[in-house]
């Protein structure tokens, strides 16, 4: 019987070996699109605006859709994209009100893979479809109705009644959330407190307008290519789930004369190793460098060329869980922040060029402060002075303080366990202690750094990072590490950082604001020492010289922006 | 005969019921559910919730088994699985829009390409070179066949396929550095289409073949030589010899066809997990197949996908491991099923 089947499917490759080599057509002359060979990394779990929460969603969408805002890709401020202009209004009940007048010639357009057109979508009548604030208002009503379930919907919970709405609660209706389209070019918000930093998130992704008709018609399903109805530069052309993802240019963009990368072939190679043979293969464009090859590419003629280092808005630290002895004495927690040598850390582990970090949020945030200037700095001297303070007081031993099994836990990876090898080091050297490393898969971990995880089984040391959403202090050290909006992990008690957040959030003055965030970021770095901040990441990537890509401070990539030398490409692939 | 699979496959019933019951629960005493995290964050508590009351998960577990078994209307509930009994593996948690059954139908193709294609290679330098070695036992060409066999064996994919890329992609220049040229829609569901069965095809496909291909066949090798050398010492060899036989017909009529037992033994379940798909070798090739599910999907939390894949792989290995019971019979005329 199996004999039978090895037989079928021999004669079956044999047949068609020979069937293909009688049909292969000549080459057509034709001149080859401008091609950017992309790697995506991974599958993007979505690419519904409402849905998606990962970076790779959120580089397709921002490719395919536009939002009422974007930031500026060098400064991180926000511009007009959809919306023209916004302003601050205060309604009858004196609540804070955001009005933004959109612009009138976004067309939503659908494009047929298989005759390759990309066509302007009509309405019932007849007439072409425009991204209108009706678009805008479904939009943000289907991110926060319940039935969506959206990973994100909580980014929109500063609109009048979205927490509530979200929450399915009993006595609220869609009609109730503070959005509401005006005329049809005019939609304006309600917000539930004021927020300076309104226009900032409402140009996220899951603030985005959404085609209402397409999602009916196709539900879940709406997204597939050929299916899908998109509004912003690119569009998809195929997407062979965990495979390939094709996007071209939408002639009806409007800059559509500013796009000049016709197609992304986008890949998914998961491996990084193999990313970057593909690069050196100039089977890819750009590429991130993987850790271990950074020596090599710094060291080669042509790769250093290449090499490029960019900021990233995002944070990595270890937070202190406060409440635990030893570490509910500052004392320790100084100590173990000051012993930490972020710069030989940097120069000798992570390699990167990453920039060594004292407070949370990274520069380019709005209200951050410059790296280095708030929080504590490495000080050998100053952490052991600090533990022997302790040590003394109370009466212990460095012997009797091992002996307490401090450990420190982070998140199955080789590079954090790489990490957190080199700082015990440090911490062994320095303050003469022993710390226990652990780690966790992933999932566990959250689980057990969780704030009801009972004290003895949090570990006193975990490790994680953040990285921006918007670019705004609101979404580091408020959504983070305020007690009545994070997770408090770090287990401390609310205390002024948390009366400043507060206030810096509702604050309408950019000046205030800015001054009431740095007081923040100094009282739980310095005042509190409630966790320890180590570096802000770096992007680190090589891109050949035929291409020209800008790193947008806020992360993510915009192909619209891009520039490629086909020609030179096609030459050094010998074509 | 007839009779003899009609009750293996009458016993498929409860074992595929158990490992089903089994993953289901093992799967759900993992502490971390699905929707705890999005890359570095967690969720809020609220949309968590969202999250499980959309998929179900906030209903008593046996309730979810049977939803998952037999479907939700049997339980009276508005729901859309209709139970892997109707063939609905239901949704991907974490691939949103995506049923498991379509995750499979995208991957599984691939995977069970570069895996027929393997156990193929695997055969045909496992069983020759085995039985070369058994016949010139202690010679140079079994000392050969032995490094051979025990370098593959030992080198894991993790090193050997970098290490093909590097020498056949990068330097040479022979072969592309990944991919795999088949794409969807498959011609009848899982194989190539005919106008991509091309020299291009067995280009991508020749470094994954190797590289997994290899390590079966040392394998294969191995037991061979050592099956064959003693089948060679039983007296109904030497009979054969005393009558007179030709030694090629002593070899491979007698001696290499019953000696063929245990490798045969092995290649069932070897053919069902290079079918399934290999989780490093697809992950170096960047080959979209089934073997990143495999651990991925435990990773993510994605239950669904973590039971699907899993019955595959069961439903195709106690197929497997029928073949090779019923090859028993066509290998050694003293094995009867009845």
């Amino acid at each position: 019987m199996r004999k039978k089947l090895f037989v079928l499917f021999s004669v079956l490759i044999v047949g068609a070996m020979l069937l293909s080599a009688c049909g292969s057509g000549a080459g057509a002359d034709v001149k080859a699109p401008v091609t950017l060979t992309w790697n995506f990394s991974t599958e993007p779990p979505t690419v519904d605006p409402a849905l998606a929460s990962d970076t790779t969603s959120v580089d397709v969408i921002r490719n395919l859709f536009v939002g009422l805002t974007q930031f500026d890709p060098d400064t991180g401020a926000v511009e007009p994209y959809l919306a023209t202009e916004w302003e601050l209004g205060v309604d009858a009940d004196g609540a804070q009100t955001y009005t933004f007048k959109l612009r009138k010639d976004i067309a939503w357009v659908h494009y047929d893979p298989l005759t390759g057109e990309t066509t302007q979508v009509k309405d019932a009548d007849g007439n072409d479809r425009f991204v209108n604030a009706y678009d805008v208002v479904y939009g943000v009503k289907r991110t926060v109705n319940v039935e969506t379930a959206s990973d994100y919907g909580y980014v929109t919970y500063i609109v009048k009644n979205a927490a509530p709405l979200n929450a399915g609660e009993e006595g609220f209706s869609l009609d109730d959330l503070g959005v509401v389209a005006v005329d049809e070019w005019t939609v304006m918000f309600t917000l539930e407190d004021p927020a300076g930093y309104f226009p900032a998130i409402s140009g996220l992704w899951v603030m985005e307008p959404q085609p209402a008709w397409a999602i009916e018609e196709f539900g879940e399903k709406w997204t597939e290519a050929g299916n899908i109805v998109t509004n912003g530069p690119y569009v998809l052309d195929t997407w062979f789930h965990g495979g390939e993802m094709t996007l071209v240019k939408n002639p009806l963009w409007i800059n559509a004369d500013d796009v000049q990368i016709e197609r992304v072939q986008g890949y998914m190679i998961t491996e990084d190793s193999t990313a970057f043979a593909l690069y050196e293969n100039n089977e890819l464009d750009t590429q991130g460098v993987p850790l271990p090859e950074i020596d090599r590419v710094k060291a080669d003629p042509v790769l250093s060329e290449e090499f490029f280092n960019a900021p990233e808005a995002c944070t990595y630290y270890y937070g202190f869980t406060n409440n635990k002895p030893p570490f509910d004495d500052i004392r320790v927690r100084t100590a173990f922040t000051q012993a930490i040598d972020r710069q030989s850390l940097i120069d000798n582990v992570t390699k990167g060029g990453q920039i060594p970090a004292t407070s949370f949020a990274p520069p380019g945030i709005f209200g951050a402060p410059a790296p280095g200037t708030v929080g504590l700095p490495s000080d050998p001297v100053a952490a052991k002075a600090a533990l022997q303070d302790y040590l003394d007081d109370k009466g212990m031993t460095v012997e009797d303080f091992n002996a307490l099994g401090v450990t420190l836990m982070h998140n199955t990876s080789e590079g954090h366990a790489s990490i957190a090898a080199a700082i015990q080091q440090m911490w062994t050297d320095t303050l003469g202690v022993e710390v226990q490393v652990e780690n966790q898969e992933w999932a566990v971990y959250l689980v057990t750094i969780q704030n009801d995880t009972p004290l003895e089984d949090m570990p006193h040391i975990w490790r994680l990072g953040w990285c921006a959403d918007y670019p705004d202090e609101n979404n580091w050290v408020h959504e983070v590490f305020n007690n009545a909006m994070g997770a408090n992990r770090l287990r401390r008690d609310s205390g002024l950082f948390d009366e400043l957040t507060m206030a810096a959030a509702k604050a309408a003055d950019p000046a205030e604001r800015e001054e009431l965030y740095l007081q923040a970021e100094e009282e739980l770095a310095l005042n509190e020492v409630a966790y320890a901040p180590i570096y802000h990441y770096t992007i680190v990537n090589v891109t050949k010289p035929w291409l020209t890509r800008n790193f947008p401070l806020m992360g993510g990539v915009d192909f619209f922006n891009w520039t490629l030398d086909m020609d030179a490409k096609l030459a050094a692939q010998g074509k | 005969m007839f009779r003899y699979v009609i009750r293996r496959i009458l016993q498929f019933i409860p074992v595929l019921f158990a490992i089903t019951l089994f993953t289901f629960v093992l799967m759900r005493a993992i502490p971390g559910g699905p929707f705890d995290f999005v890359g570095d964050k967690s969720l809020p508590p609220q949309v968590v919730a969202n999250l499980e009351a959309k998929y179900h998960l906030d209903w008593p577990l046996w309730k979810q088994f049977v939803s998952y078994v037999i479907g939700d209307d049997f339980l009276g509930e508005e729901g859309t699985s209709l139970g892997v009994l109707r063939g609905d593996l239901g949704p991907s948690l974490r691939y949103r829009g995506q049923s498991v059954n379509e995750i499979i139908a995208a991957t599984l193709p691939a995977s069970a390409q570069l895996g027929f294609m393997s156990t193929i290679l695997a055969i045909m330098i496992g069983i020759p070179v085995g039985t070369i070695a058994a016949l010139n036992q202690n010679s140079w060409a079994d000392y050969l066949s032995t490094f051979g066999a025990v370098f593959f064996l030992s080198v894991p994919n993790l090193v050997l396929a970098p290490l093909l890329i590097w020498i056949f992609a990068l330097k040479l220049g022979w072969f592309p550095v990944v991919g795999w040229a088949s794409k969807p829609p498959y011609l009848l569901g899982f194989l190539p289409q005919l106008n991509e069965l091309n020299l291009e095809y067995f280009k991508h496909a020749a470094m994954p073949v190797f590289a997994l291909g290899t390590g079966s066949a040392a394998a294969i090798a191995r037991l061979t030589r050592a099956s064959l050398l003693q089948v060679i010492s039983e007296d109904y060899i030497r009979t054969a010899r005393a009558k007179g036989l030709r030694e090629r017909v002593v070899i491979v009529v007698h001696a290499l066809k019953n000696s063929l037992i245990p490798v045969v033994t092995i290649i069932g379940p070897l053919f069902a997990a290079l079918m399934t798909g290999t989780f490093v070798v697809e992950t170096i090739f960047g080959i979209n197949g089934m073997g990143k599910h495999f651990v991925n999907s435990i990773g993510n939390r994605d239950y669904q996908i973590i039971m699907g894949v899993t019955l595959i792989y069961a439903v195709v290995l106690v197929i497997a491991n029928l073949l090779v019971d019923i090859s028993y019979a066509l290998l050694d005329p003293r094995i009867r099923f009845d």
